[in-house]
């Protein structure tokens, strides 16, 4: 289930992955329908949700972690569906609890308890018997037969092993005769031999008469080549044991074994009871998949033994008892995501046990429901369809509320972000003319997000460039050549797309824009000034700005906004300004003394009046020359009478 | 030949010296001191049109406010503002020359003789009160 899990987020997240420059460490990818996009962030998140060395169903390679060592269940999309068949199929029908019964009562039959020498062979009988009513449940799925055959087997084989035995035991009583036959022959010659070396001898020193010099040696030499064949075939009869004995013993083993591997746990105990009655105590160690038992144990120098299968098959069994307790548990907590979880782990480690099999075909169905969903959203991240993503994560959440749905979210909106801004860094890299830059920043971000619309967008605009650019630049000079800065600054973005590569005039745009950017910056200034009650200081910045932008609309408007507030101030600033240019420095320097009056803060009427101070203070000896020293009496306004 | 009282000798001559003095005293702590004989500076007036006022000289009661510009050799243009505020309120500026020879600091207060120059205001001749 990790990997399931991290293949599915390691799809959703993909993006955030995929625009990363380098591979990411540990991240595999995996084509084809399986779409098994992991990375070490979706191992991380797995690792996180799942113990690593608890029980975990991979459904890529259709296998299942359990105590650390694998189970293959076969390949993935067959896993896949059985476990989906699994969640459609209505509960398994018939008497579940007899069948367990009966199953029960056989493992009681051959229980090392209930056997003796006495009634061994009735024991067995017994359970062989019942094997066949185990095996008319449905649920068994005739494997009780199975058994009941490797035991039938066994028998004719013990048969056939007495029939060898007899054959060897006369084999062996005719040895003996010939043994003897060959014993007495061998007697008779050395007693011929002796009398011969004792018989008188001639005057001459010769023997009387003709004699047999080695009477019966041929007659010996058959009786030992009989005896001898006798031998070969008892030593034949042995071997030929031996081995029914081995291969007795390997078929049910690996019957047991297989029922183990198969997950049929009460079928392996109830083959394990069987080989126990069957066969002698010194076969009772494990050898046929002694290797794969012996993973399951990490001792060093441990021997399998029919216990140890035995200890492995209840432990699952007592794992999928207890899985299938969490599961209803979690259930009837609303945690329908958990409890997918674990009923998808307890069913790969135990589907053929009857708590799996009877379990409620409603529940079932809820969990079909959530699995289709979660397969759907696996395949929008398999097909990076982002947009959809926050849609059928809220789906599932809807089902399933302890779905752990915003680290996904997360992940989707750093992804489309990375997208985006990939986008913008291709618009970029196309304004400054660098179109190697634009179209990798441009394929970046279609890896990110495929149909994200910004990459649509980005391309219709590109398309269009073109068409636009043999009406843009005309226009643009136009405005230009008519000091229409403010139309030119509202259409800055397409001016820019369109005359990218034209430097000449994309310095004049960017010229245009910074200045009706400075204009609107002091436009800004005036306006904060105005609505802070200081329009005489706002009223400076306009006067100011409006020397060099007089026929900005914007600026007039604020102008015209303004003005009403400071009407006197606007009065004194015009009369001093004519009457500086009229000559009079002196009438000027009043006025803007009077403004100041009014704005003392102003730093335009503070350089007025030092400018003009200065001019005055240079002219005016000169104009004091013409009075002084001796003014005309006659100049001079009397005080009226009554004063 | 009727003999004239002494005691109104007594009494007449120091009365008249009296008369004569409050004559002479009088006038100066009224306002005008030695400018009496002008007439006030009509401040609003030059404001509004300095070319009706051209060439006139006026009596024109002020208190420094700041020295705006000092050229030398030439004199100094002072910001000042009116005393008599029934004239006119607000600053102007007064372009003292140099021959006028005083200290000026901000705060005092002069009486005086100012002409109409064109559209400056040159000062004649001052005192301090």
């Amino acid at each position: 289930m990790r990997t399931l899990l991290s293949s599915f987020l390691g799809s959703v997240a993909f993006a955030a992955l995929a625009f990363a420059q380098a591979p990411q460490p540990g991240a595999t990818v995996s084509g084809g329908g399986g779409g098994d996009y992991r990375s070490s962030t979706g191992e991380a998140m797995g690792d996180r949700l799942f113990d690593v060395n608890s029980d975990s169903v991979d459904m890529e390679n259709g296998s299942m972690q359990w105590k650390g060592k694998t189970f293959n269940l076969g390949n993935s999309r067959a896993m896949r569906m059985r476990f989906e068949r699994y969640l459609a199929s209505p509960a398994a029908g018939g008497d579940m609890t007899k069948y367990i019964a009966t199953l029960t009562q056989i493992e009681k039959i051959l229980g090392p308890n209930a056997v003796n020498q006495n009634n061994i062979y009735a024991s067995q009988q017994a359970a062989f018997d019942l094997l066949f009513v185990a095996a008319e449940h449905e649920v068994d799925g005739n494997n009780c037969l199975t058994i009941a055959t490797q035991v039938k087997k066994i028998w004719a084989m013990r048969a056939e092993f007495r029939d060898l035995n007899i054959t060897k035991n006369q084999l062996e009583a005719l040895r003996k005769t010939q043994e003897g036959i060959v014993v007495n022959r061998a007697e008779r010659m050395e007693e011929a031999n002796d009398s011969k070396a004792n018989s008188p001898t001639t005057a001459n020193g010769g023997k009387t008469g003709l004699t047999k010099t080695s009477q019966g040696q041929t007659e010996l030499g058959y009786r030992v080549k009989d005896e001898q064949r006798t031998q070969a075939e008892i030593l034949a009869k042995n071997a030929e044991m031996t081995a029914l004995g081995l291969k007795a013993q390997v078929e049910f083993q690996s019957q047991m074994v297989g029922f183990l591997l198969a997950r049929r746990y009460r079928h392996c105990l109830i083959t394990s009871a069987f080989y126990r009655v069957l066969f002698k105590g010194g076969n009772q160690n494990i050898k046929v998949g002694a290797k794969e038992v012996k993973e399951f144990f990490p001792v060093s120098d441990f021997v399998p033994t029919l216990e140890s299968v035995d200890t492995l098959a209840r432990e699952a069994m007592n794992d999928v008892t207890t899985g299938m307790r969490t599961v209803d548990d979690l259930y009837k907590q609303g945690e329908l995501y958990g409890a997918f979880e674990r009923l998808q782990e307890t069913y790969f480690l135990g589907e053929f046990e009857p708590a799996v099999m009877m379990y409620d075909q409603a529940k079932k169905r809820e969990m079909l429901d959530l699995w289709r969903d979660l397969r759907e959203l696996q395949r929008l991240g398999d097909e990076r369809d982002l947009a959809n993503v926050e849609g059928y994560v809220n789906k599932v959440r809807g089902r399933a509320r302890d779905f752990p749905g915003a680290a996904i979210l997360s992940r989707v909106n750093n992804a489309i972000n990375a997208s985006n801004m990939a986008v913008l860094s291709a618009k970029q890299a196309a304004l400054s003319g660098d179109t190697a830059k634009a179209e990798a920043s441009l394929e970046r971000a279609t890896k990110i997000w495929p149909q994200n619309p910004a990459v649509k967008q980005f391309a219709d605009q590109v398309v269009s460039r073109q068409d636009k650019l043999s009406q843009m630049v005309p226009e643009f000079d136009r405005m230009i050549a008519e000091a229409r800065w403010r139309e030119v600054f509202n259409k800055k973005l397409e001016f820019a797309l369109a005359l990218a590569q034209d430097k000449a005039r994309s310095d004049k745009l960017r010229e245009v824009i910074n200045r009706v950017g400075e204009l609107d910056a002091n436009i800004q200034k005036a306006s904060v000034l105005a609505s802070q009650n200081n329009p005489y200081l706002a009223w400076d910045v306009i006067v100011e700005i409006s020397r060099k932008e007089g026929d900005d609309l914007v600026l007039a408007k604020t102008r015209s906004d303004i003005a009403p507030l400071v009407a006197d101030y606007a009065r004194l600033i015009g009369q001093a300004e004519k009457l500086e240019r009229e000559g009079g420095e002196a009438a000027a320097l009043t006025a803007w003394m009077a403004a100041q009056d009014l704005n003392p803060a102003s730093p335009a009427c503070g350089a007025a009046v030092k400018r003009l101070a200065a001019l005055v203070a240079k002219s005016g000896a000169a104009k004091a020359a013409t009075t002084t020293p001796v003014p005309a009496a006659g100049d001079d306004v009397p005080v009226p009478a009554g004063k | 030949m009727s003999k004239v009282n002494p005691l109104f000798f007594a009494l007449g001559i120091p009365v008249l010296v009296i008369v004569i003095l409050m004559a002479i005293v009088i006038p100066r702590f009224a306002g005008g001191g030695k400018f009496t004989d002008l007439s006030p500076f009509p401040v609003d007036d030059y404001r509004k049109d300095w070319a009706t006022l051209q060439g006139n000289a006026y009596r024109f009661d002020c208190q420094i406010e700041k020295q705006l510009a000092y050229e030398e050799g030439k004199g100094r243009v002072l910001a000042v503002k009116p005393t008599d505020v029934a004239r006119g309120t607000g600053r102007v500026p007064v372009f003292v020359p140099l021959a006028a020879g005083e200290t000026f600091e901000v705060g005092q207060r002069f009486k005086c003789k100012v002409r109409v120059v064109r559209d400056l205001l040159v000062v004649e001749d001052l005192e301090r009160f």
